[in-house]
């Protein structure tokens, strides 16, 4: 077992994990933040699972806890807190999400990506969206609503 | 779905640090984690079980990306996302870029290394191709402070397969000067956009005066040995400058000559159809970024 | 894009409103199973078979046992005699089939590469699996059964010893009831070949793939001496889980409750039948009495479900030389894998897909059978699309090879044949209720210029470019009937709903299907908020609890817009009736239901209008105060209602989509994809468009990426997303959906159910538009996964 000091949402946490403890895990079993979703075994694939390491969209799937000593993670729980952001609200405006597994991690994908490219093209954003599957909406609601949260960010700066 | 239980976790801030680590533990007990796209893989499937995991996240010394003197060098723990943003690696290097800019999708390039990828050197993976056909120089250090430099063509040996030590750690990738007039590309294909190559081509040329290739190297990924040179089409290239004809040709001797295999993925002539036509385009733009 | 609710001046059916859903899934907030935790709960982690076909000669549990942490380990020889088996009838359908016995752990032998043969409990999910790798399985191998045809032949091993053959179940489905009608039928269809001035024949086989949710199943349950059994499954139907739990642990039905978690990450029919999995957990909590939890892997749920499609079907269409369609004829083959699936089998999914195989085209003869092959694989399960996405993709496809030998456009073909007159029986006994495909049909040709595209297509064959068109569309039901649903899975097929009125003035419905992301809690407000002229904000709908809801037979075949929503729909008129039965009195007028507008919360009386009450206090005079009411009313506002179809439903739809095929590497690249529908009335089009997109992109990635592999020795090969390849947003097209509808005559509002059939017209119009690029080489493709690589062979073929 080792003591980590982790910030996760802008709270400080100093949690004792086992060494092999994956981080999604450490996220949803110990911290009890069950919005990071997991969809694969030990693939990494699905992309559920990402979440904001020092401001990067990562899987924390792909991570043992131990490896976020000394970072700041941003969950989807602390993605917008009480207030939704541009894009959580262009989510809901434009239907991107219909079972809502995939959606947070399509949700801290696609901050980061925005931040990265504040323009983006359609084809931009479906390549942005390679890392995340999702089963429910053919993805169309999903590229419309991720431009539609770009414009409403363009606009308001 | 879990790892195996890990005794040890160690986090060093040198490489020496790392070193002595590792040499605390029996071959292959302990292991180096650098992004961990496909450590982690194989730790969650059980496919490895260290006792020791070392994270390479805090030494420095292995991170960044320097141009100095008209070369290049990548620290092995630099991640594909730093690739890809440094649009200064272009011409001879821009393959580099072609290749991390669509290995596996964002998360993973924000995650995963240069380095990792070499020293895992997995079948189906665009770094090592790359590093192969342009030549890299794998730079290590073992833990009595000795370093070595290798080309890939010693370095990458086969499938998951380096020369690496398992009590050495790769410091960085590096490159003199190009010569003028050198341009390189990349291409992969897989089923979905942005998958494991099922096979993928990297091509680096050097044209003289008069836009004729002087020197070419081709390696290919995907094959069941693992990265490959394409020595029929190097030589092949000598002379062109670039025209769909002679690219074609080289690349069809490519095709012919490389040992393609059938899986649930492609057959093996498909594969060398793929050879010929990802081979094609990525010719033709390492010719025109030579030019350029 | 979504409008705010309080604009819409109160007619919701129709307003594209965000889903009341989005605000907690958007923040993580949503309560999925993998999120709940009960006090002093075990995790649990199951040993599966490595083995396609072997003997079971002994499992040896003791280090497992040993290790800390571990609290249990169950085998099939420990449970075998502490419940009955797996099949019992409430899980059985009325269909002749050989239906094998088994328990939820493999006894004596397993039967595929995955099956579950020991279940291990402990304190902590890392330790359990540990465990399981700790629990040594002596097996002896036996010859796998892996190809359907050889399956079938007289020689072959038998996978279920017992029933003594693979087939499980075959069938006739066409000329009449008796064998003699059929065979008479059987020479008339022949006759009719035989004269014919085209014959198309062909072999079409679709590979094993299906609708794998992103989110995997899960059980967690907990037993308590004096409640029993609550068992949390991911499912679609908890009614039917609930009998499947009495009747097999032999539990008092008054003790068993079953909760399908308020969010579930998709089901797609994954979700819908009964697995073993859920007895042997709810076994595991009775027998230690703490609340046992298992969560399904990824690889676990590819090597188990989500496996449908695969199917041979060896299909013929007579034709005339107008390019009339005169018979068809078909045998089906399907691979059933073992078929230990409770309420599906494997077989049921072909069944119906034989029954819809001839789609919206009116045949006057058909001779279709079916033959369904037990292997050793994991059972067929329901994917989106149930088992005609293979019937389809070949009756689309072998429409367009007749149209080739006729030279006729391919959508000319197929609006001469079109079932222009409904209602309509077709010529396998499937009854479509209403509805107009010529209209739909017009409509998607009228958003494409044929012509112009023809002209288009030419030009670029000069330049080396080769475009293709290609189309296809789809009869399918809204809703399944009792009519069909009692034989096909032992089940009524009638919706239930209880609305109850809050004094406060707010709404609750409960519905017992279980949603997976559909929308249902959305789509039913907006019809309660239209009903009774409230917002949808006051409206909240409860489901998937058995404890709390109605039986319903599940969220499966569309039935949420169709049977559902009609079951609510009539319970508030009920309520509607007697609130204005009440309001009368109260009013000292004489005037019924239809003289009262229910409008932007009030209940205005239309013979004078200044005598109104608002909803609230009408419902709270009733609930709290029932005191001078008319002579025989009592208060109370409460009421379940039960909505059932006299005859099936359908909806209906056609798709077109352009392609740009590469000749050199055999890629395309799907230009346009546009789609017609008739959906019904229309309750949100936000969320049917999304149903839509969805299902069309499904219906590509499993007809261009994903498929199940097995090798010769029935190792499944694509048990993670490395290898079961899904497609990316990258990979696929955007979606344009336009409507021609025409609501619904026998529902309450006009509403057709829409969105599982969905998926089946999507394989034969995309491999027809590359096909229809590819006419100057003559390329046919007849065989799924339409890839690069087997298009670039059959050009390579025609080229030689």
């Amino acid at each position: 077992m080792i003591t980590i000091n982790v910030t996760v949402n802008g709270t400080a946490y100093e949690e004792t994990v086992s060494e092999r403890l994956v981080l999604v895990d450490f996220l949803r079993d110990q911290l009890a933040l069950t919005g990071t979703h997991i969809g694969c075994t030990f693939e990494g694939v699905c992309g559920a699972c990402t979440i904001h390491l020092d401001g990067a969209a990562v899987k924390s799937c792909l991570m043992l806890a131990v490896q976020a000593d000394g970072h700041e993670i941003t969950t989807i729980e602390g993605l917008g807190g009480k207030k939704l952001t541009p894009l959580q609200q262009a989510f809901t405006e434009h239907h991107g999400l219909q079972c809502g597994f995939c959606t947070p991690g399509i949700l801290m994908n696609m901050d980061e990506f925005l931040h990265k490219n504040p323009n983006p093209t359609d084809a931009e954003i479906r390549h942005g969206l390679v890392g995340n599957l999702c089963r429910c909406t053919g993805y169309v609601h999903i590229v419309r609503a991720v431009r539609a949260a770009a414009e409403t960010m363009r606009q308001t700066g | 779905m879990f790892p195996a239980a890990i005794e040890e976790y160690v986090r060093p801030r040198s490489v020496a640090d790392a070193l002595n680590a590792a040499a605390r533990y029996e071959d292959g007990e302990a292991i180096f984690l650098a992004g961990g796209q496909s450590v982690m893989q194989a730790m969650k499937s059980r496919m490895m079980r260290p006792r020791c995991v070392i994270d390479l996240q805090d030494v420095a010394d292995l991170k960044g990306i320097d141009h100095s003197n008209g070369g290049l060098s990548i620290g092995a723990m630099t991640r594909y996302v730093d690739v890809v943003e440094d649009e200064t690696i272009d011409g001879a290097f821009a393959a580099l870029r072609d290749a991390a800019s669509r290995v596996g999708d964002r998360q993973v390039r924000n995650r995963g290394t240069i380095g990792g990828s070499l020293c895992w050197n997995y079948m189906a993976a665009c770094t090592p191709a790359v590093v192969l056909a342009l030549d890299g120089q794998l730079n290590l250090m073992a833990a009595n402070g000795t370093t070595r430099t290798l080309g890939a063509d010693d370095f990458l040996l086969g499938p998951l397969e380096t020369a690496r030590g398992d009590d050495e750690i790769l410091l960085s990738v590096s490159w003199p000067a190009p010569a003028p007039h050198s341009g390189s590309a990349y291409k992969k294909w897989g089923q979905v956009t942005d998958a494991l190559p099922v096979i993928g081509i990297c091509v680096l040329v050097t044209l003289d005066g008069k836009g004729r290739c002087e020197h070419a190297r081709i390696a290919l990924a995907g094959l069941a040995d693992g990265t490959q040179r394409a020595a029929a089409g190097e030589a092949a290239l000598i002379g062109s400058e670039g025209d769909p004809a002679s690219v074609d040709a080289a690349m069809s001797k490519i095709a012919e000559a490389a040992d393609t295999h059938s899986d649930m993925s492609a057959d093996a002539e498909y594969r060398k159809n793929l050879i010929r036509t990802l081979g094609r385009e990525v010719g033709a733009t390492a010719f025109e970024r030579a030019r350029a | 894009m979504a409008t705010n609710p309080m604009d819409n001046g109160g007619d919701w059916l129709g307003a594209p409103l965000a889903r009341k859903e989005d605000l907690r899934l958007i923040k993580g907030t949503g309560k999925y199973l993998g999120d709940i935790v009960l006090p002093k709960m075990l995790h649990a982690v199951f040993v599966r078979s490595e083995y396609a076909h072997a003997r079971i000669k002994g499992i040896d549990t003791n280090e497992a046992q040993a290790m800390p942490g571990v609290v249990a380990i169950y085998t099939g020889a420990d449970i075998k005699d502490t419940m009955k088996s797996m099949s019992q009838p409430v899980l059985l359908p009325n269909l002749p089939a050989k239906f094998p016995t088994y328990w939820p752990l493999a006894i004596d032998k397993v039967k595929f590469h995955g099956e579950p043969v020991a279940l291990v409990v402990a304190r902590d999910k890392y330790v359990a699996v540990d465990a399981a790798e700790c629990v040594y399985v002596d097996y002896e191998e036996l010859p796998p059964v892996l190809d359907p045809e050889k399956a079938l032949e007289a020689n072959s091993p038998i996978v279920h010893e017992a029933d003594g053959t693979n087939e499980i179940f075959a069938m006739t489905f066409t000329g009449g009831e008796t064998e003699d009608e059929q065979k008479k039928n059987d020479i008339e269809v022949e006759a009719i070949f035989q004269n014919a001035d085209v014959v198309v024949k062909e072999r079409f086989r679709v590979h094993r793939t299906g609708i794998t949710p992103m989110e995997p199943r899960g059980v967690l349950c907990d037993w308590d001496e004096t409640d029993g059994l609550t068992a949390y499954i991911t499912t679609q139907r908890p009614h039917i889980d609930r009998l499947a739990l009495t009747d097999i642990l032999d539990i008092p039905a008054e003790k068993v409750r079953v909760i399908a978690p308020r969010d579930q990450g998709g089901g797609f029919g994954v979700k819908a039948p009964f697995y073993r999995e859920n007895v042997i957990i709810a076994h595991a909590a009775r027998e230690l009495g703490r609340p046992v939890r298992w969560i399904e892997s990824r690889y676990e749920s590819l090597m188990n479900v989500g496996q449908e499609r695969d199917q041979i079907n060896d299909l013929e269409i007579a034709a005339s030389k107008d390019g009339q369609l005169l018979a068809l004829r078909n045998r089906g083959i399907a691979d059933n894998g073992i078929g230990c699936t409770g309420v599906y089998w494997g077989f049921v999914m072909p069944f119906l897909g034989a029954i819809e195989m001839p789609n919206a085209y009116t045949w006057p003869k058909a001779d279709i059978k079916l033959r369904v092959a037990t292997t050793n694989k994991a059972s067929l399960t329901p994917s989106r699309a149930f088992g005609h996405f293979p019937t389809r993709f070949a009756l689309e496809r072998a429409i367009d090879m007749v149209a080739h030998r006729l030279g006729m456009e391919p959508s000319d073909l197929r609006r001469k044949n079109m079932v222009s007159t409904l209602p309509y029986t077709s010529v396998t006994n499937e009854y479509y209720d209403s509805g107009d495909f010529i209209k739909v049909w017009d409509n998607l040709m009228a958003q494409i210029d044929l012509s112009a595209f023809r002209r288009e297509q030419t030009t670029a064959r000069e330049q080396g470019r080769y475009l293709g068109i290609g189309f296809g569309c789809g009869v399918e039901l809204s809703g399944v009937a009792s009519e069909l649903m009692v034989p096909m899975e032992n089940q009524p097929g009638y919706g239930a709903a209880t609305v109850r009125l809050d004094p406060r003035g707010k709404v609750r419905v409960y519905g017992g299907d279980a949603p997976g992301g559909q929308g249902h809690e959305t789509t039913t407000a907006q019809a309660v908020a239209s009903i009774f002229g409230i917002s949808p904000n006051d409206v909240t709908v409860t489901t998937g609890d058995t404890g709390t809801t109605p039986f319903g037979s599940g969220t499966i075949g569309a039935r949420a817009g169709s049977y559902f929503v009609s079951a609510v729909a009539k319970a508030c008129e009920e309520l509607k009736d007697k609130i204005t039965r009440i309001l009368a009195h109260d009013l000292q007028i004489e005037a019924s239901v239809h003289h009262f507008e229910f409008k932007a919360g009030e209940i205005i009386y239309l013979g004078d209008t200044n005598k109104r009450k608002s909803f609230r206090d009408a419902v709270e005079r009733i609930v709290m105060w029932p005191i001078n009411l008319p002579e025989g009313e009592v208060g109370g506002l409460d009421t379940t209602a039960f909505f059932e179809a006299d005859k099936p439903m359908i909806c209906f739809n056609a798709d077109c989509c352009i392609v740009e095929v590469d000749i050199e590497s055999g890629e395309f690249d799907i230009k346009r994809w546009v789609t017609s529908e008739d959906v019904g009335k229309i309750i949100n089009p936000l969320i049917v468009d999304g149903q839509m997109h969805g299902a069309i992109v499904q219906g590509l990635s499993n007809a261009m990426f994903e498929q199940f592999i097995y090798d010769d020795q029935g190792q499944q090969l694509t048990a993670d997303f490395e290898h079961y390849k899904m497609a990316t947003a990258a990979d696929v097209p955007d979606i344009e959906v336009t409507y021609a509808p025409t609501p619904c005559p026998y529902t309450p509002l006009g509403t057709r159910g829409i969105g599982e059939g969905r998926p089946s017209s999507i394989p034969g119009a995309v491999t027809n538009a590359v096909c229809d690029a590819l006419a100057p080489f003559g390329v046919e493709i007849t065989e799924l996964p339409l890839r690069p690589d087997r298009v670039w062979k059959k050009i390579q073929e025609s080229r030689q």
